[in-house]
């Protein structure tokens, strides 16, 4: 048995201001990666879809190869692998979004083509027939219904990259576990300052999973059979 | 040394799918029962460990909860249970669906013969249900092994953690990071690539049609992809 632990709750007092910046770091994170993976996935699910057989191939590799290595071992990939192959330093904070980024495109792309292959061939035919150039009928015709489709499973990704931002501080991105680390050296307080930093980080994952939970019942119960 | 990490990071991801298909397995029974407090520990349980992520998990039972309460813990033995818990709330969802997935006249049929509700369960509804739960258990099983790198931060052996010291050692980190991604991707392969063959194996005996995926492919063998054999948990 290691001596009697003393509980000191006035150190995470102390540090709320520096707790708030860190969980603030954390859903910047999740956020600017899911802006990349929105923007990343859709080019990839388009190229898995078209008519040119290398491109779609070489999508379907990204896809596969992406969500095949682990997020964390990636990570560490881009962070470490990265800057001493092309002998450049990425900043934690780049390096985190893209690798977070790069794998929320490869899971975005998969419910992208979901939501897209999901829709009746008739739509665009119809959309073609009635003079719409194909950029038209996939922008004013398929995407809006798409959309419906795609809106669930993107929450779900979104949760995914949340729970991928909670160990950014492995390469040294400031967020909330950094800041208990380097503060419970100082004062043997790890209880306190983990505990704080993981029930906020839990409490925000499981809001948003709720979120998705809720959002599958209600447009599961407008959708009509086909 | 990256082989001995390999094999580590395997066996802590084996152990855990079979812890938590036995936690789950019970869960989903909770669910399924008719008396409502049970069903509703179970389903805080579900929610709890779907919404939780291993890092902040494994962090707080390690670097927290242990301290605090004055315990060793072994990296190895806190890391498989800590896995196991998370899966355990996915699986439970699959199972509950996959045992709302028997027709309901098989349970009844069986009943009718005289069987006992135990009986009809082992005898009947899981052998049906096990079919159709086991491409979602094999995508669990994938995700176990990609989780268990997460292992590395409290000093687990496994293989990220030997491709750190290794990286740092030689200074080559873009050879060994790539030469471990290169390793879990095979892992992942190879798993799914076994579970879809059992899928087949399974579904060549089942009186029941099965839809069959493909094989081989890119399409059929990675984990996630949508295939006829999945199941969407239906709440």
């Amino acid at each position: 048995m290691t001596p009697a632990y003393h509980f000191d709750w006035g150190v995470v007092f102390a540090n709320i201001g520096g707790l708030a910046k860190g969980l603030e770091i954390t859903l910047e994170v999740a956020l600017v990666g899911m802006a990349v993976a929105l923007l990343l996935g859709l080019p990839v699910a388009i190229a898995r879809l078209g008519r040119f057989r290398l491109l779609s191939w070489l999508a379907n590799v990204y896809t596969q190869v992406l969500r095949g290595v682990p997020l964390f071992v990636f990570l560490f990939w881009v962070y470490y692998g990265i800057a001493a192959l092309l002998s450049i330093a990425l900043k934690p904070f780049t390096a985190a979004t893209l690798a977070l980024g790069l794998t929320g495109s490869a899971y975005m792309a998969e419910v992208y083509r979901g939501g897209l292959q999901a829709i009746d061939p008739g739509q665009r035919e119809a959309a073609l027939a009635m003079g719409l150039n194909r950029a038209q009928a996939f922008r004013s015709v398929i995407l809006p219904q798409a959309a419906r489709i795609i809106l669930p499973p993107t929450v779900n990704v979104f949760v995914g990259l949340l729970k991928g931002a909670t160990f950014v501080s492995v390469i040294g991105v400031a967020d909330m576990f950094y800041l208990a680390q380097i503060v419970s050296l100082r004062t043997f307080t790890p209880f306190e300052l983990y505990s704080v930093a993981g029930l906020v980080l839990v409490a925000v994952t499981t809001a948003v999973a709720g979120f998705v939970f809720v959002l599958e019942r209600r447009l599961s119960r407008g959708r009509v059979a086909i | 040394m990256l082989l001995g990490g390999f094999r580590l990071a395997m066996l802590i991801a084996l152990a855990a799918i079979v812890l938590a298909v036995l936690a789950g397995l019970v869960v989903a029974l909770m669910r399924l029962s008719p008396w409502a407090p049970l069903r509703w520990i179970a389903f805080v349980y579900t929610q709890l460990f779907r919404g939780i992520a291993l890092y902040v998990l494994i962090i707080w039972v390690y670097f927290g909860l242990a301290v605090a309460a004055g315990v060793n813990v072994a990296p190895i033995p806190a890391g498989i249970l800590t896995l196991a818990l998370l899966n355990s709330g996915y699986l439970s969802e699959t199972f509950r669906a996959g045992i709302l997935a028997v027709d309901r006249g098989q349970r009844e049929a069986a009943t009718a013969l005289g069987l006992t509700p135990v009986q009809s369960f082992r005898s009947v509804i899981a052998p049906q249900a096990m079919r159709v739960v086991l491409p979602a258990t094999g995508n669990q099983l994938v995700d176990a092994i990609k989780d268990s790198a997460i292992l590395s931060v409290i000093g687990v052996p496994e293989l990220l953690h030997e491709t750190q010291r290794l990286a740092q050692f030689y200074f080559r980190p873009f050879e060994f990071y790539t030469i471990a991604g290169g390793m879990y991707l095979v892992a992942v392969f190879v798993v799914s690539f076994l579970f879809r063959i059992l899928e087949r194996r399974l579904a060549h005996e089942s009186p029941v049609r099965m839809p069959r995926g493909r094989l081989f492919g890119w399409r059929g063998v990675f984990p996630g992809t949508p295939t006829p054999g999945d199941i969407e948990p239906t709440r």
